[in-house]
């Protein structure tokens, strides 16, 4: 389970997030939606440890992410890109990562196959397409084959089959009960994909519930999201 | 712990600009003693050469442009971006989603840094030592072990010197251009050593000390050397590491 509480982060003068507060459950997608710049990717940062917060707290069964020991056993996070040095192999990047946590070598081409990079496991990182990209960060966060999973735009760039491919695998996932949290600007994609909605605008946290919830009496999560949001295509 | 040390050497050794730095350091010398040893023979025959017992480890010094390849790369390619589609995509988030604690990090990869210049230096002192013994031969004292073991010392301390500034800078660029250009075409330490004799204690020229009698103008006893300069490397590599705890990804 995953606790965002009361969290606040400033940088520079600007408050990039004000008090922002949700929950994510296991068994269930969460989806993290608003638009661009809205904070969804500074809260994924700061619940990863990446940046600190000014206030509050972000946590993972009760943790915060820097005191887990081997966190790749608990959390697996996709952020941008592959997170792979671009002189480096699929294989040798899982390889090192494995390693600093522990994890078994032969975790590393069950991974690559999941994810379906087995062929291209010895090229290197640089060379790779976005798809195959987005396929090796899969691959990296799914090596200690752990309970939580946070995904930033997990299918941007990728193609309608890629898209399909990664709803399926994030269904699954919470299906076999671990707890699935991902960000999206994508209203159709994230109405297909989660149960659980949580929108944000700039910085603050706007509303959250179950889908129906959240779509309540609008036709669609858009025209919920459009209408809760201050940019409400006004500058169109 | 040993996880980590293990990641962070598996880390470096698949990086080309390591094997690079490797095996720079590693030909580095042992050429130059081999291309120099000419000139060393007549300057010593004429007795120009100052003190014999150096003649050995005076190429010693050029090898650890490897070492400072090292400990910069062990930094710099944490920040390389991973790809064109996603230029702001570094190798560093899952370095730190691997290993959260900070601390810990810069640890382990100071210690994969010293275990790899260690052995480099190694190798390379004792080849370069043994290829002056067969050209020079008796025109030079054997060399002394404990001369070489701080000379490979040396290489250490300066591989992690470059690994506590890249650190700092954030940029392999800042810390090869001031230690290269500092230790190759205009030594800035060196001409301050004119102006004030405690120059000679700077992080980049004290070292020198370590492992060889005649430096510059300031005698400095090996011993006091080793210690000032680990004293710069351990107050260096502390500011770094407060440095990246402190600051965001």
């Amino acid at each position: 389970m995953i606790t965002i509480d009361g969290v606040t982060r400033v940088r520079g003068r600007t408050t990039i997030l004000h008090e922002v507060s949700f929950t994510a459950l296991p068994g269930r997608v969460t989806g993290f939606l608003g638009p661009n710049g809205a904070g969804k990717t500074s809260t994924l940062r700061v619940l990863l440890g990446l940046d600190r917060p000014q206030a509050g707290r972000a946590l993972i069964d009760g943790q915060r992410y820097a005191g887990l020991d081997r966190p790749l056993t608990v959390v697996g996070a996709l952020l941008d890109g592959s997170g792979a040095h671009r002189a480096r192999t699929a294989r040798a990047h899982l390889r090192w990562v494995a390693t600093s946590n522990g994890i078994p070598r032969g975790r590393v081409d069950e991974v690559l196959e999941v994810v379906g990079l087995t062929a291209d496991a010895g090229k290197r990182a640089g060379r790779f397409s976005l798809g195959m990209s987005r396929r090796l960060g899969l691959a990296a966060a799914m090596l200690g084959d752990p309970p939580v999973l946070i995904l930033d735009e997990p299918v941007n760039g990728l193609d309608p089959a890629g898209i399909r491919w990664m709803r399926t695998f994030l269904r699954e996932r919470a299906g076999q009960g671990r707890t699935v949290l991902l960000s999206s600007h994508l209203m159709g994609e994230l109405a297909e994909t989660a149960d659980d909605v949580v929108i944000i605008d700039q910085g603050r946290v706007v509303t959250s519930g179950t889908l129906a919830e959240v779509v309540g009496d609008h036709p669609t999560l858009e025209d919920a999201f459009l209408a809760r949001t201050a940019s409400k295509g006004a500058a169109w | 712990m040993v996880n980590l040390i293990h990641a962070e050497l598996r880390k470096l050794l698949g990086l080309p600009t390591a094997w690079v730095g490797l095996v720079l350091g590693l030909i580095a010398a042992p050429a130059l003693a081999l291309l120099s040893a000419g000139a060393t023979r007549q300057a010593i025959e004429r007795g120009i050469a100052g003190d014999p017992s150096d003649t050995a480890f005076q190429p010693l010094g050029i090898g650890l442009l490897g070492a400072l390849i090292l400990g910069v790369v062990a930094v710099s390619s944490e920040y390389t971006s991973s790809g064109e589609d996603a230029p702001g995509a570094r190798q560093m988030t899952t370095t730190l989603a691997a290993m959260p604690r900070r601390y810990r990090l810069v640890g382990a990869k100071a210690v994969a840094v010293s275990l790899l210049v260690a052995v480099q230096g190694a190798i390379t002192a004792v080849a370069t030592l043994a290829l002056t013994e067969m050209v020079l031969g008796p025109l030079v004292p054997p060399a002394e072990p404990g001369r070489a073991a701080a000379a490979v010392l040396y290489w250490v301390l300066l591989g992690l010197l470059a690994y506590a500034l890249t650190l700092i800078f954030r940029s392999g660029v800042i810390t090869l251009t001031v230690l290269i250009v500092n230790s190759s075409v205009v030594s800035v330490s060196y001409l301050l050593t004119k102006v004030t004799p405690l120059a000679a204690y700077l992080p980049d020229i004290v070292g020198a000390h370590m492992f060889l009698n005649d430096v510059g103008d300031v005698d400095i006893a090996p011993l006091t050397a080793g210690l000032v300069m680990t004293a710069w490397v351990a107050a260096l590599l502390g500011l770094g590491a407060w440095l990246f705890d402190r600051r965001e990804a």
